[in-house]
C-alpha cells in the first residue's frame, strides 16, 4: 500500500527519509507516476515535499538565480528575472516535454531523476550550477558537474532531499544556445542535445558544451578557442565531443544515428555562439 | 484512505481516496467529470488536461491527495457561450471529439496568459496534445478565432 507522507518542514522531511527504509522524495511526480505505472518503481513510502514553503522560493540577483527544489520547471522558463539572469538555462528548461508537464515537474525532481537524456542538465553543466541538499546529517552542496555519476545514478544519498539549485549569472557578453534533436516528435525526449556557451575572460575565449542523451550520463566539456575563427573552433569542438559520445540505442535511434545527430547538435550550437560573437 | 474535498466546475465534492489515487480517476468516478479523458496515461497526449487554479495539469500524472481543496475546471464546466468551444464548433475542429476537451483547456490557459497569440504561440502551447483524427489545422484556426472573438466581446 502506498503511503504519502506530507511533512510541513525540511527537518520533518529529513527525519522521515532517515527513518523509513525505502522512502522516495515526491516532487512533481511526473517521472515517479510513470515509473510506478510501468512497474519499475515499487517504493511504498513517498515523501511529498510540496508543503514546505521554502522549497518554492526563487531569488534572483546580480550573482544569478537560486531556485527552490519545488519551483516548477515552467517558472524557470517564463520568469522574466530568471530569463534575464540565466537565459541559456531558461531556454533549455522550456524544452522539457510540454507546457502541461512543465507546470508540474520541479527543478529538484528534474535533476534527481538522473536521466541521461534530460535537457536542463546540459545548460546547468555549462553554467556550472550547484545543487543544495539536506539530510539529518545537515546541508551540503554538490556541483552539477559531479552530480551525475552513472546510468540513472546521481551523487545524492538515499536519505537526502534536494533543497535548491543555484545557477551563477550568465556573463552579459556570453552567448548561449541549446539545440535539441528529436526523432519521434518535437516535444519528445531527444535523440541528442547540446548546450553551448562562449565566454570571454581576460581575452581568453572558452567554449563550454553540455551534451544530453549521448552517453549514460549528461556530459560536460570546455575548450579554449581563443583566436580561432568559427570554422576551426567548431571543428575542434566536434573533435573534442565525439570521443565522449557513447549513445544508448533505443526506439529513438541506433547508437550511430544518435552520434551523428550529436555531432550536428554540437556543430549547430557551437557555430551559433561563435557567429554571434564574431558579429558582435 | 483519506478524505479530500475538491471544487470541480464550481461544485464541491468530498471524495474518499487511497494515497495512490489519481486525480483523473477521482474526477471521472467521484465527480462525474467524464469530459476528462484518459489517453496515454503518461503525460504525453493531453486528453486528461484540467485547469487547477487556471494552470494546466495532466490529471493522469497527478496524485489526488495533493489537490485537496483545489479549484478545478474541466471542459464540462465551461459556459454554453464559451468563445473557445464556440470557435471549435464553428471551425469544424471536432471529429471523434476524444481529444477536444484537452485542447480546449490548453487553449484557455494560453489565452489567459497571452490574449493575442500568433500561430506559432498556439502551436508551441498546444503541441503536447495529440489528436488521433488529425484536425490540427482546424484546431489552430479555432484557437486564433477564439482569441479574436474574446477581444471583440
Ligand atoms: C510526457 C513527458 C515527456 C518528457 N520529455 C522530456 C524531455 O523532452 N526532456 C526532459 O528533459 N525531460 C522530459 N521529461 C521528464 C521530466 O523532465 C521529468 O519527468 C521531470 O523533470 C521530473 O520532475 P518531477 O518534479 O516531476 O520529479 P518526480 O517525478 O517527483 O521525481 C523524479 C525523481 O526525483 C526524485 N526527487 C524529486 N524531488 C526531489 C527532491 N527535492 N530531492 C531529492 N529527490 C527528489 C524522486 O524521488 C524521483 O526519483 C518528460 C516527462 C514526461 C511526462
Ligand atoms: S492521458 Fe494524461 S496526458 Fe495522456
Ligand atoms: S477529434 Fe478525434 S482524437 Fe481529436
Amino acid at each position: 500500500m502506498t503511503m504519502l507522507h506530507r511533512p510541513e518542514s525540511l527537518d520533518e522531511a529529513c527525519m522521515l527519509l532517515a527513518e523509513l527504509d525505502d522512502a522516495q522524495v515526491y516532487g512533481g511526480g511526473t517521472a515517479i507516476e510513470i515509473l510506478r505505472r510501468q512497474g519499475i518503481l515499487f517504493t511504498e513510502d513517498l515523501v511529498d515535499v510540496s508543503r514546505i514553503p521554502e522549497l518554492r522560493a526563487v531569488e534572483t540577483g546580480p550573482d544569478g538565480v537560486r531556485a527552490g527544489a519545488m519551483v516548477p520547471v515552467r517558472r524557470m522558463e517564463t520568469d522574466p528575472a530568471i530569463r534575464r539572469a540565466v537565459p541559456l538555462a531558461a531556454r533549455t528548461y522550456g524544452h522539457v516535454a510540454n507546457p502541461r508537464v512543465r507546470n508540474t515537474a520541479t527543478v529538484g525532481g528534474n535533476v534527481a531523476h538522473g536521466d541521461y537524456r534530460l535537457d536542463p542538465p546540459t545548460a546547468l553543466l555549462v553554467l556550472d550550477a550547484t545543487i543544495e541538499a539536506r539530510s539529518v546529517r545537515g546541508p551540503r552542496s554538490l556541483a552539477v558537474r559531479e552530480f551525475f555519476t552513472g546510468f540513472q545514478e546521481t551523487a545524492l544519498e538515499h536519505d537526502e532531499v534536494i533543497t535548491a539549485i543555484t545557477v551563477p549569472a550568465q556573463p552579459t557578453d556570453a552567448v548561449g544556445r541549446f539545440v535539441k534533436m528529436s526523432s519521434l516528435s518535437a516535444n519528445d525526449w531527444p535523440s541528442a542535445s547540446a548546450a553551448a556557451l562562449l565566454t570571454t575572460e581576460d581575452g581568453r575565449r572558452t567554449l563550454h558544451l553540455g551534451l544530453g542523451a549521448l552517453a549514460p550520463v549528461p556530459v560536460h566539456l570546455s575548450l579554449d578557442v581563443s583566436g580561432m575563427p568559427t570554422e576551426r573552433a567548431v571543428s575542434e569542438a566536434m573533435a573534442a565531443a565525439e570521443p565522449l559520445m557513447d549513445p544508448i540505442p533505443d526506439v529513438r535511434g541506433s547508437s550511430d544515428y544518435k552520434r551523428r545527430l550529436g555531432l550536428v547538435a554540437v556543430r549547430e550550437a557551437a557555430t551559433d555562439v561563435c557567429e554571434e560573437r564574431t558579429h558582435a | 484512505m483519506s478524505r479530500i474535498s475538491l471544487v470541480v466546475d464550481g461544485n464541491r465534492y468530498v471524495a474518499e481516496i487511497t494515497d495512490s489515487a489519481l486525480l483523473l480517476d477521482v474526477l471521472r468516478e467521484q465527480a462525474g467529470a467524464t469530459g476528462v479523458r484518459e489517453g496515454c496515461g503518461v503525460g504525453a497526449c493531453g486528453a486528461c488536461t484540467v485547469l487547477v487554479d487556471g494552470v494546466s495539469v495532466s490529471s493522469c500524472l497527478a496524485l489526488a491527495e495533493r489537490y485537496d481543496g483545489a479549484r478545478i475546471t474541466t471542459a464540462s464546466g465551461l459556459p454554453a457561450d464559451d468563445e473557445v468551444v464556440e470557435s471549435f464548433v464553428e471551425c469544424g475542429a471536432t471529429q471523434c471529439g476524444y481529444c477536444i476537451p484537452g485542447f480546449v483547456m490548453m487553449a484557455h490557459e494560453l489565452l489567459t496568459e497571452n490574449p493575442e497569440p500568433d500561430k506559432e504561440d498556439v502551436v508551441r502551447h498546444l503541441d503536447g496534445n495529440i489528436c488521433r483524427c488529425g484536425t490540427y489545422a482546424e484546431i489552430r484556426r479555432a484557437v486564433l478565432a477564439a482569441a479574436e472573438k474574446r477581444r471583440a466581446r
